[in-house]
């Protein structure tokens, strides 16, 4: 920045500060803008005299909605609004950062230091920071004969562990010699990470040939797959669902994973576009099997059913959806369950 | 004789490009901030930064001066130890409002020199008045210390502590620059006006230079290199100011060839003012490029 | 020496170097992305090792972005960069730094 340019941090909520962040973003060709509320946890802006001349913001670790005025010096305003973004995500705690953009802009950012994760032709994902890939894929257990077995894996939610999901493990376990359970790390459900976590190795305790871990940042994360947790269009949707897949091929190469179970998805739209695209991305390096969903009596056992079930206090209608130690937590944690509802947590959706 | 002080460079210190290149502009002097224009979150990196810069980067002739923080942050201190021990030439104090606000800082840079065993008063200081409460006590701030080379007037917090904006007229600076500028003289110590950030009011700028020039402050504070030779071009002697100086300089050597013991000139006694007055007015004249080796004018 | 915690000082802006510096488990590396590797590559690697050296920093992590920063900045981040890692920021080691 120079003498007469200005970082300031924008509120989105002032009608004034979305006008100009709106013109800009429109001015350099970024569609699909939100109306007020705008969905990042901040934004920052650098000005020259009162104009708004580059932008950039976040949510949670993603780095979202940069803009460059093309008019000025683009290369340097854009490592100037990076190093500002960063700086404010590292006063906060965060160290690890990731970044949608498309293809075009991808250089830009591994000059500034982000490394690509993922690619297709409509977006890339990049990431920088004190964590990365490689070191995720070193920290996940490995098992004796992991480059000549038979591997698969299942990614899941488990919001919370149910016998629909234990089915779905169970018919893997009789296709493969072992299987990788993938937990999604992120912490924004009704059970909680370490909770959800606890539940699915409990369910799983007597299968030896299972190994549960949790997902980090890179599988279904507001990192990888953001609109898994926000409501977002379909074109958003199909090209995140890509790169969150690509990202997985990458790191089942490096764990010899040759197959992925997926639960049919009667109910989510998102998920369905989810597994829709993990089919369309995977083959041929990794098989993908869709097992249909398991019934209790003539019922799908669905995990949204049991979530319903607790918001409405009848828990008893789900015992026969769930193992008996995923039933004793719910038994047990009720009033914290509900309380968590009462105050916004939503039962719909993932 | 003191150094012309025609232009300070103000130079936010948490900036390694604006750092590097701070000697090229042809300032009399530089100033590196440590405070307002440093966020809260980079007090300690721009510290290091400025720190580092003054021990590496050639700055030539330019006067090296850093504005430090106030002792009542948790900044000040290691401030005042870094840049003493980086050889900093002045030490600015911000918001200085009584004398105790000088000897408190004289204090812990002496502590820093004998910790670095540098010969004590080494680091010089100046001392910016922002308030109204510093501006009434602006002359005893003046003679507060031995080591003070300055005092500054800093408008953009004065005018907000007197509950008013900055005008073009500059009629609310009236008071406190005359102050300054009087508990400065008393002192025996320069004057220093105010930044005007309007970088592209020229004739503003020209303006507000030309009055304080008048006035008799020392030099002003810069924020962009352009106002460097506008400030300059005030400051240069006219040829008739060269004539006068060179003729009281002439007599003095020719009192002295004589061996009188009084020195007049025009059948006026030329005392010790005029000789200071005279020696200034080379000097501003040669830094000016108005003479040559021999002072004989030769601007175009 | 150990760090607390990961770390970060300087920007992406031109003549300025941005450091990250995190603790790991084996011995040292040094991560650098620079326009001019080639040219100053190592003699940047080393300036930074010799100060890492000096603060007896052993199991580190260092990830660089430089953007032609001089010596003096490079030395200037890395030394902000271990103080707030080691939340020393307004308490250097006057005997450590140069």
């Amino acid at each position: 920045m120079n003498y007469s340019q200005q970082l300031k941090q924008l509120n989105l909520k002032e009608l004034h500060y979305y006008k100009q962040w709106a013109a800009l973003l429109t001015q350099e060709g970024i569609e699909g803008l939100p109306q007020v509320p705008v969905d990042v946890d901040g934004c920052l802006g650098i000005f020259e005299d009162q104009q708004l001349i580059a932008t950039g913001a976040y949510q949670k670790n993603v780095l979202k909605y940069i803009a460059v005025d093309a008019n000025y010096q683009g290369g340097k305003l854009f490592n100037d609004i990076i190093s500002a973004l960063i700086n404010t995500l590292t006063q906060q705690g965060v160290f690890h950062f990731f970044v949608f953009t498309k293809p075009i802009y991808r250089q830009s950012f591994e000059f500034v230091g982000f490394k690509l994760l993922a690619q297709t032709s409509l977006a890339v994902l990049l990431e920088a920071g004190d964590a990365s890939l490689q070191q995720f894929i070193a920290q996940v257990p490995r098992l004796e004969n992991q480059s000549t077995a038979t591997i698969s894996a299942i990614v899941m939610n488990a919001n919370p562990f149910t016998l629909g999901h234990r089915y779905l493990v169970t018919q893997a376990t009789q296709k493969s010699d072992f299987v990788y359970v993938f937990v999604v790390s992120q912490d924004v459900s009704l059970f909680t990470t370490e909770e959800r976590f606890k539940l699915v190795q409990q369910g799983l305790s007597d299968l030896p040939n299972v190994i549960v871990v949790q997902s980090g940042d890179y599988m279904v994360s507001y990192a990888t797959f953001p609109s898994y947790f926000l409501p977002e269009s379909q074109d958003i949707i199909e090209y995140q669902t890509a790169l969150d897949a690509q990202l997985f091929k990458k790191i089942a190469a490096q764990l010899n994973i040759q197959q992925r179970f997926l639960g049919e998805e009667p109910f989510s739209k998102t998920t369905a576009l989810y597994n829709q695209a993990l089919k369309a991305t995977l083959p041929p390096e990794i098989t993908v099997e869709v097992i249909p969903r398991l019934k209790a009596a003539t019922q799908t056992i669905s995990a949204t059913q049991v979530r319903k079930a607790i918001q409405n206090g009848t828990i008893e209608t789900i015992h026969t959806f769930v193992p008996e130690t995923t039933y004793q937590f719910i038994k047990q944690n009720q009033a914290i369950l509900q309380a968590r509802i009462q105050k916004g947590m939503q039962v719909d959706g993932n | 004789m003191e150094r012309l002080r025609r232009t300070m460079m103000f130079v936010p210190g948490n900036n390694p490009g604006m750092l590097k290149d701070a000697g090229i502009y042809g300032a009399d002097s530089v100033m590196f901030d440590l405070e307002d224009s440093v966020s809260l979150a980079e007090k300690d990196a721009a510290r290091m930064l400025v720190m580092q810069a003054l021990q590496t980067v050639d700055y030539g002739d330019t006067e090296l001066v850093v504005r430090i923080n106030g002792l009542e942050t948790p900044f000040g201190r290691p401030d005042i130890f870094a840049m003493v021990k980086a050889g900093v030439n002045v030490i600015r104090l911000p918001k200085t409002e009584t004398v105790d606000d000088v000897l408190e800082t004289e204090a812990v840079i002496a502590e820093a020199e004998a910790y670095f065993n540098i010969p004590i008063k080494t680091t010089k200081m100046m001392a910016a008045i922002e308030s109204a409460e510093g501006v009434l006590n602006a002359p005893a701030i003046a003679k507060a210390s031995d080591r003070l080379i300055g005092i500054a007037i800093g408008a953009e917090d004065y005018v907000t502590n007197m509950k008013t904006h900055r005008y073009p007229d500059g009629a609310e600076l009236s008071f406190a620059r005359n102050m300054i500028l009087h508990g400065a003289r008393a002192a025996g110590i320069a004057a220093f006006d105010t930044v005007y950030s309007d970088v592209d009011n020229e004739a503003g700028f020209n303006h507000e230079v030309e009055l304080i020039h008048e006035l008799g402050f020392d030099g002003k504070s810069v924020i962009n290199p352009r106002q460097i030779p506008l400030v300059n071009a005030i400051y240069a002697p006219t040829e008739k100011d060269v004539q006068n100086a060179k003729d009281v300089l002439n007599a003095i050597e020719e009192a002295r060839i004589k061996g009188s013991g009084v020195i007049a000139l025009n059948g006026k006694m030329v005392d010790k003012p005029v000789v200071a007055r005279a020696q200034r007015t080379m000097m501003l004249a040669e830094a000016s490029h108005l003479v040559d080796q021999e002072g004989n004018w030769h601007a175009e | 020496m150990e760090i607390k915690h990961t770390a970060i000082a300087g920007t992406l802006e031109s003549s300025d170097i941005q450091i990250m510096l995190s603790k790991i488990e084996g011995p040292t590396e040094i991560e650098l992305e620079s326009a001019v590797e080639k040219q100053f590559g190592t003699q940047i690697r080393t300036l930074m090792q010799t100060i890492l050296d000096q603060y007896g920093l052993t199991n580190v992590k260092i990830k660089a972005v430089d953007k032609g920063a001089l010596d003096c900045t490079i030395k200037a981040r890395l030394i902000t960069v271990i103080q707030r890692a080691t939340d020393k920021q307004n308490d250097p080691d006057w005997e450590v730094l140069g």
